[in-house]
Formats: structure tokens, sequence, C-alpha cells
């Protein structure tokens, strides 16, 4: 049933560049899109396997960078930039993951976002590969099959696909044992154990998947620009992604989702002031944290639980009710 | 009968306390054994650096002929041995289907290829898994549960779940933490008849407990700790008077000592 | 390359004061860890408030150093004491993920607001001292510098003695040590907690007002010290309160080195390698985590 108001409404957004002419919404559109995609690759590894990973924004700007100087610099297409973006990601985050992992959950906050740090660092600094503060301008738009999709409708059909894609892959494992292997690795990782689960590959298989589609919508995202500099890096974009996954929902597939495309289009109508838009995701995150902890799809979910809980302690009531199984007649 | 699990010579330290100072001890297949002592005995150390939750400073663990010692806490589990644990844990936001499906899915030959791709290796180990499931659910009378979050169970129908969740990938022995600690009384009773219930069938448990009386009405032997060694073992009704055992409980005669522990239950 | 030994000297003694500077805020860091097992996101924002409290107190108070400084730091430990009431009573301890989130989103507030009402342009300030200082051969040194040096050293001293000889010094060790003890033994953590905020609070706002003559304030200058404070708290130990301040006086003293002979981008990743080392070699940081342990 969900699947399939999902891909009415997949259908419905690749019409947009058709319903209206106005470039402005369609970027929005695309913003919409791939910020979805990289809140959904956040939450496969929050939201599911309990990780707060800063380093997402390190996975998307490694992303951004590698696509557009794959193009540049290596003379690829923007398809390889993409592929490498995944590639290269999920080795570091392989890399780095491994001894990370291994740390307590307090270290690994921290080491995640100490690496977000660095990520911004090289990209300003190392100015041989980054070009530095400079960045890296007039990326060209992306070509297939000899056409070229130079306009912002017709980018938006790329993104659209692009978006399509990844979430039909991280529904495809969030749906799967893998995914619900997560969740419990989240929820009691020493009853998983016990079970002769070992935590580790699972949590090192999120951190790289997750890292290797931030990365990849990173590289979207650096030619939807056109230009990819050290502010690709701004925490902004980390703040983002948290934001859509806490009011979405951590663990919620769709809800987030719905919250990625629903957010995302909110800035545009906050255009008053940089500062006070800003103001305003802090002061939403701060409440949200606290009022709706497990976001909105939390919320609903809580209220399932309760409905759940009160029909069955109705029922419990009636004596006896409870006795089931061959136990009973044991108990006289 | 032979011994599915022995412990040799075990020793752990904390801080120069010797919580385990040379414990020996086996479970034969098929039997309940109950492991007792008072607080500080070591008892929750033991079944900890067993199951590999803590490590061991010294001895040797054998399951079922296979050197156990040392080794990481989900390689042990793999090797047959399974636990519960004092507090109990059960994953309480995932129904109970889902609970017992995750105790049992390391042991079926399904690869993350196979769960990604839902291949019919894995649907044909998710049925049998199903079909297990159902068995135990109705030995533990919680049928209605099945598809409910676990979390709006009562604390013993937890203690239930986790049980059954032990059981499900027919481990060669499972060792229960204080099964009936913080339990309803008109619970510990269900809990008792669906172990015995169990071991009738075969199953092989190792039980540490506080409760007495729960120990004296399982168990075929019972091993009792005192201050990291074992103090006694033998019967239950042979550990009820033996002079040692009482004392280090107690501090008393046999006959205050029976009375105290028909108060105590 | 022959190194000029004043040159060294000039460094080293850089490296010492950049070191007390970065100890302030760790050991602030650690003290809330110990006593709540949270970080705190928004630890720069004190010192970031600190030092524009001081750019605001200095004019008023006719560049008179000590009592602009005592205006500022009593400031911002009245802000961390709001803070604590109204957000961080609301955390328990086992909510690590959830402290982060609160603590980001109020530092994203307060730097936005900041910035927002008084704009992004830097602010000077200038003291009574003006740019004086004290000259030992041909090593110069600001007044500003040493006092703040010694402020910060009086700080730790102070912080010191109430740790071993308090009541609440000892609660506070008590309850970084073993908190279900703690709790038995009947010492309340919303006090300890509370106190804990507002004496960290107090050490950032009083390393904000010393550099806030030395060097342009901005609403972003917290931000980029904390995330190396993060860094110093896990290589000493997270909770570990001599392990920050001797992690924070190397890594003046590295930075000082490196930046004297090396480029700009190695000074500022040494730390984070540095702690991605440590942590490479010890996971719980190169000393022992919490106990907060004082002589």
């Amino acid at each position: 049933m969900k699947l399939a108001i999902a891909l009415a409404a997949a259908l419905a957004l690749g019409a947009l560049p058709l319903l209206t002419s106005s470039n402005y919404i369609v970027g929005v559109g695309v913003s919409a899109l791939i910020f979805t995609v990289a809140a959904a690759a956040l939450n496969l590894v929050y939201g599911f396997t309990g990780l707060l990973s800063f380093a997402q924004l390190a996975f998307w700007g490694i992303g951004g960078y590698t696509s557009a100087l794959t193009v540049v610099t290596f003379g690829g297409t923007f398809w390889w930039g993409l592929v490498w973006a995944a590639l290269i990601n999920a080795a570091v985050a392989l890399v780095v993951g491994y001894p990370t992992l291994r740390t307590n959950r307090h270290a690994f906050v921290i080491v995640t976002l100490t690496f977000a740090l660095l990520a911004t660092l090289v990209a300003r600094d190392w100015v041989s590969l980054t070009r530095g503060p400079l960045g890296i301008p007039n990326l060209p738009p992306p070509t297939a099959f000899g056409h070229r999709f130079g306009t912002t409708g017709q980018f938006y059909w790329i993104a659209w696909a692009f978006s399509v894609a990844m979430l039909a892959f991280l529904y495809a494992l969030c749906s799967s044992r893998i995914g619900r292997t997560l969740v419990a690795i989240k929820q009691n990782e020493p009853l998983v154990r016990a079970q002769g689960i070992s935590p580790m590959p699972y949590k090192l298989a999120a951190f790289a998947i997750g890292a290797a589609v931030t990365g990849a919508a990173g590289g979207v995202f650096s030619f939807h620009l056109g230009i990819v500099d050290p502010t690709f890096l701004d925490f902004y974009y980390m703040q983002t992604f948290l934001i859509i996954v806490i009011i979405g929902g951590t663990g919620s597939f769709w809800g987030v989702v719905v919250a990625g495309m629903a957010l995302s289009a909110l800035p545009e109508v906050l255009r008053f002031s940089a500062d006070l838009r800003m103001i305003i995701y802090g002061v939403i995150l701060v409440i949200a944290v606290f009022v709706m902890p497990s976001g909105i799809a939390g919320w609903l979910r809580e209220r399932r639980v309760a409905e759940m809980r009160e029909a069955l302690a109705r029922v419990s009531s009636t004596p006896g009710a409870d006795m089931g199984g061959p136990l009973r007649g044991a108990l006289k | 009968m032979s011994a599915i699990l022995e412990v040799t010579d075990l020793r752990k330290s904390y801080a120069g306390v010797h919580a385990l100072d040379g414990v020996s001890f086996a479970v034969e297949a098929g039997s309940v054994t109950g492991l007792i002592g008072p607080n500080g005995s070591g008892k929750s150390t033991a079944i900890d650096c067993i199951s590999g939750f803590q490590k061991r400073d010294g001895g040797r663990v054998v399951l079922a002929g296979n050197d156990i010692s040392g080794r990481p806490a989900h390689h042990i589990a793999r090797a047959g041995l399974m636990r519960t644990f004092q507090t109990v844990r059960i994953y309480e936001r995932l129904s109970l289907r889902d609970n017992l499906a995750i105790a049992t899915q390391q042991f079926d030959p399904a690869t993350w290829v196979d769960e990604f791709f839902r291949t019919r290796r894995y649907r044909l180990a998710v049925d049998a898994a199903e079909t297990r499931a159902r068995q135990l659910v109705e030995l533990i009378g919680l049928q209605r549960y099945y598809e409910v979050e676990t979390g709006i169970l009562s604390y013993g129908q937890k203690k239930l779940v986790a049980l059954a969740a032990a059981l499900m990938p027919h481990p060669r022995i499972v060792v229960l933490d204080e099964p009936v600690a913080g339990v309803n009384p008109s619970r510990i009773r269900e809990i008792e008849v669906a172990l015995a219930q169990l071991n009738r069938a075969g199953e092989t448990f190792l039980i540490v407990e506080h409760n007495v009386e729960f120990i004296t009405n399982l168990c075929h032997r019972v091993i009792v700790l005192d201050q990291g060694r074992k103090l006694a073992e033998g019967s239950a009704h042979d550990i009820h008077h033996d002079p040692r055992v009482l004392e280090a409980y107690l501090g008393m005669t046999p006959e205050m000592a029976e009375a105290e522990m028909r108060g105590a239950a | 390359m022959t190194i000029d030994a004043v040159y060294l000297v000039q460094l080293t003694l850089n490296g010492i004061a950049l070191g007390l500077l970065y100890a302030l805020i760790a050991v602030g860091l650690s003290l809330i860890f110990g006593v709540m097992e949270i970080i705190n996101f928004a630890h720069g924002e004190f010192l970031m408030l600190g030092a524009y409290a001081m750019t605001f107190a200095l004019p008023v108070l006719g560049l008179l150093y000590w009592p602009a400084l005592a205006v500022a730091i009593v400031a911002i430990m009245l802000f961390g004491f709001m803070v604590y009431e109204v957000l961080l009573i609301r955390l328990k301890p086992e909510e690590f993920e959830r402290s982060i989130l609160v603590t980001l989103g109020l530092s994203i507030i307060v730097i936005h607001l900041m910035q927002y009402l008084l704009t992004a342009t830097p602010r000077m300030v200038d003291t009574q001292f003006g740019f004086e200082g004290v000259e030992i051969g041909s090593i110069r040194i600001t007044w500003t510098r040493i006092i703040g040096a010694a402020s910060a050293l009086a700080a730790f001293a102070g912080l010191y003695l109430v740790l071993r000889y308090t009541q609440f010094g000892r609660a506070m060790r008590a309850i970084a040590q073993n908190r279900e003890a703690a709790l038995m033994v009947g010492i309340r953590p919303r006090v300890v907690a509370r106190n804990a905020v507002v004496l960290a609070a107090g050490l950032c706002g009083l390393a904000g007002a010393a550099i806030a003559p030395i060097q342009l304030v901005t609403p972003y200058m917290g931000q980029y010290l904390i995330f190396k404070a993060f860094a110093l708290v896990i290589i000493g130990g997270l909770g570990n309160i001599p392990g920050a301040i001797v992690a924070a006086l190397g890594l003046g003293l590295v930075e000082s080195w490196i930046g004297g002979f090396f480029e700009i981008v190695w000074q500022e990743a040494a730390v984070f390698v540095i702690m991605i080392a440590v942590l490479f070699v010890r996971p719980d940081g190169l000393f022992k985590r919490g106990g907060m342990r004082v002589g």
C-alpha cells in the first residue's frame, strides 16, 4: 500500500518540469530530491543503526569534489564521476570506520565530527588538489547518449532518476532482514551478540553504504550548483540532513522521505534571512528532540502502540484469559 | 550422560579482588543444574566469563568437546551456548515474531545477498524459523501477542520471551541468569513449569538463581559458590543440609536455615 | 637551517599561552562530561559570548581590565545557569546523542542570533594596557597576554582547590567516578550538574574575555576552537581533568612549534591527526577516562 502511494508520488514528481516553467521551482525540486537522498543515507546510519555520524558531511564533500575532479581534471564523464564518488567514499568509510567503530559511542561522534572538519580543512588548504578557496567552477552539464542535459529542467530528470534509484535501493535494504538486524543492534547490542551475531560487519556495512550514497548525492549536487568549493562542506548541510531525519523520525524510512521533500521546500518559504532561517532550524531541532524524539513517524507509532496496549488490557481483564497454552492445566 | 559443559579452574579478578578463584564444575547433558551462592560469590561473573561477556583471567571452558575459552560472545553463541540476562533483554520495539526470528537467523544458511534479494534459500529459512517460533510461543502461552510489540508485555512475560528466544536455535545448553528475579510470584510457577517441560523434552539448563525454592524444585544438581570458590556440589537435598552452605549463606543451624528458606521464597 | 634560540623561546611562550587557552575550554568540557555524561556542543559559544561581553564591558568601564573581566565572567556564568535550568536539566545521562543534538541546536541559535543582532563584522577592543608589554631580551610579550595567562593559571589553581577541598568539589568528583554510588550517598545530581555547568561556563567565559583584546571577536570564533577542545578531551580521556590540561598544553606547544616552521594547514590538522593516532592505540584516551583524580 505504502509502496503504491510512493510510486504514484514518484511519478508525479517526475512530471514537475512539465508542470511549471519556473527554473527556480525546478531548482528547489532538485535540492529537495538530493537532500532527501542524503537524509535517507543518514537515516540508515543513525536512524537504523544508531550511529550518530557527522562524517556524512565529509562524504558529501568528498563526493562533490571527486565527481568534479573526475570530469574537470581527469576527463571522465559525469556518470563515472558518480561511480568514483561512491566507491572512494565507501573505501574511506571502511578505513575510518574500522578503528572508530571499535571505540565507544562518545568517541565515535567526536571522531566523525573531527573527520568532517578535516575534510573542510583539506578542501580549503590542499590547493594543489582542490584548488583551494576558489574551488572548481564551470562544471559542465552531464551528457548521455549524445544528449546534453543543459537546462535546469533537464538536469532535474537526472536528479529525479538518481533519487528514485537510490531511495529504491535504500528501501530494499532497510526493509530487508539486514535492516531489521541493524535495528536490533541499535536497540540492544549485547543481546545481538548473545544471539550469535557480530555487530561489527553490520555497522561497517551501514557506515560504508551510507557514505557511498551520500557521496554520490554530493556528486550530483555539485553539478547542480555548477561549482564546488569549500563552502560545499558548510555545516549547514549536515544540520539540514539531521533535522530532516529527526523530524521525519529516526528509523522510519518513509517518515524521513516525506520530511525530506517537505523540509527542503521550507527554506525557500523562509527566505527572509539566512540567519533567521538558521535560528528557526536550531529552535526546531531543540524542540523536536524534547517533544518528538522519534520524529513525526515515531509519534504516530507511539499512538498506535498505546491503542494496542489499551485493547489488550481490556481483553486481559477477563479472568483466566491471559493464561494460554499447555501451562493452563499445570497451574492448578 | 556426558558433560555438555565443562568449566575448569575459572579465574577472574578485579582490582585485586578475586571474583572467581579457580572454579570448576560440569553440567550433564539433559540436566537442569543450579548455580547458587550468596551475593558476591561470583555467580554472575562466572556466567559472564563462560558466555564471553567478560574476559576471564584463567581457566578453561569446554562446550560439547569444543574449547570456547576466551572466545567472543557471538562465537560462543554460535557454538551452541545461549544465555539470558539478569535484567531481561529483548527487542522491546519489535514484535514477538521478530524477536524470535532474530534469535535464530545467525544459524540459518542465508547470506546478506540472500537477505537483500529475498531468494528462495532465504524464504525457506524464514519458514523453518516461523514453524519453530510458533511451537515455542504456544509453549509459553503468548500466541495472542505474536504480532505485538514486546515492549507492552509484563516483566514476567518478557522473561518468557527471552527464554523462548534462547531456545530458538536448538542450543546445546541454555544458561539462565536469574530467570525469576523481579518476577511476580504467580508467574514464577509458570516459568518453573515451562522449564521442567522443556527439560523433559531434552533441553539442558544451567540456572543461576537466588530463589532457593525455585532451584530446589527444578534442579537435579546444585553447585554452590562462595567468595569465588566452589563450596559444595550435590543434589538439592544434599545442599540444603550441608552445614558449610548454611553457614556461608546464613550463618545458621540447619533448622533455622530451613525455616528461613521457606519464608524467603 | 639554524634554529634561532630566541625564536624557539618565543614560540614556546606562545605555545604555553595557547595551551592555557585550550586548557580552559577543554577542562570545562571535561567537567561537564564527567558530571553529566554529555558533550556540550555549545561550549564554544560560552567563549564567544565571554569575548563579546568583554568588548561591551571594557568601553563602559573605562577600559579597566579587571572589572571588565569580572563582569564578563559573571555574565557568562549566569548564562550557563540559564542554559542548564532551561535545557540541560531535561537530559538524562544515557541520552548521549540527544544531548549532542540539543546543544548543537543551542549552538546554532546562539551563533546566528549574535550574527543577526551584531553582524559578522569583527570587533576589536582595547584595554587600559594598550599594546604595552614586557621585554626580555629581544622577546616581547604584551601585558594582555601575560595577564590572560596568569588568570588562566589562577583559575586552574582555584579549580584544584575547589575540587579537592570543598564539599561541592568532592561531590563532582564522586559523581564522575561512580554515579550510582554518589546518588546512594545522597548527592543531588541536579545541583552538582548545575554547578558544574556554571563553573565550566565561567572558565570558558574567562578564556573568551582574556583573548578579546588579543584577537578579533566574531560570532564564529568559538566554533572553531571547540572542535579542537573535543579532540583534546578525547585524547586526555573523557571526564579526566588533569588529562585535558596536559593534552591542551601539549597541543598548544605542538601547534606553536609546527606553525613556526611549517605551513598553516599542518598546524590546523595536527590535533586531529594526533587524536586519531591516540584512539588507534588507546581507544579510551591517553589517560584513563573519568575519575577526575585531583592529586
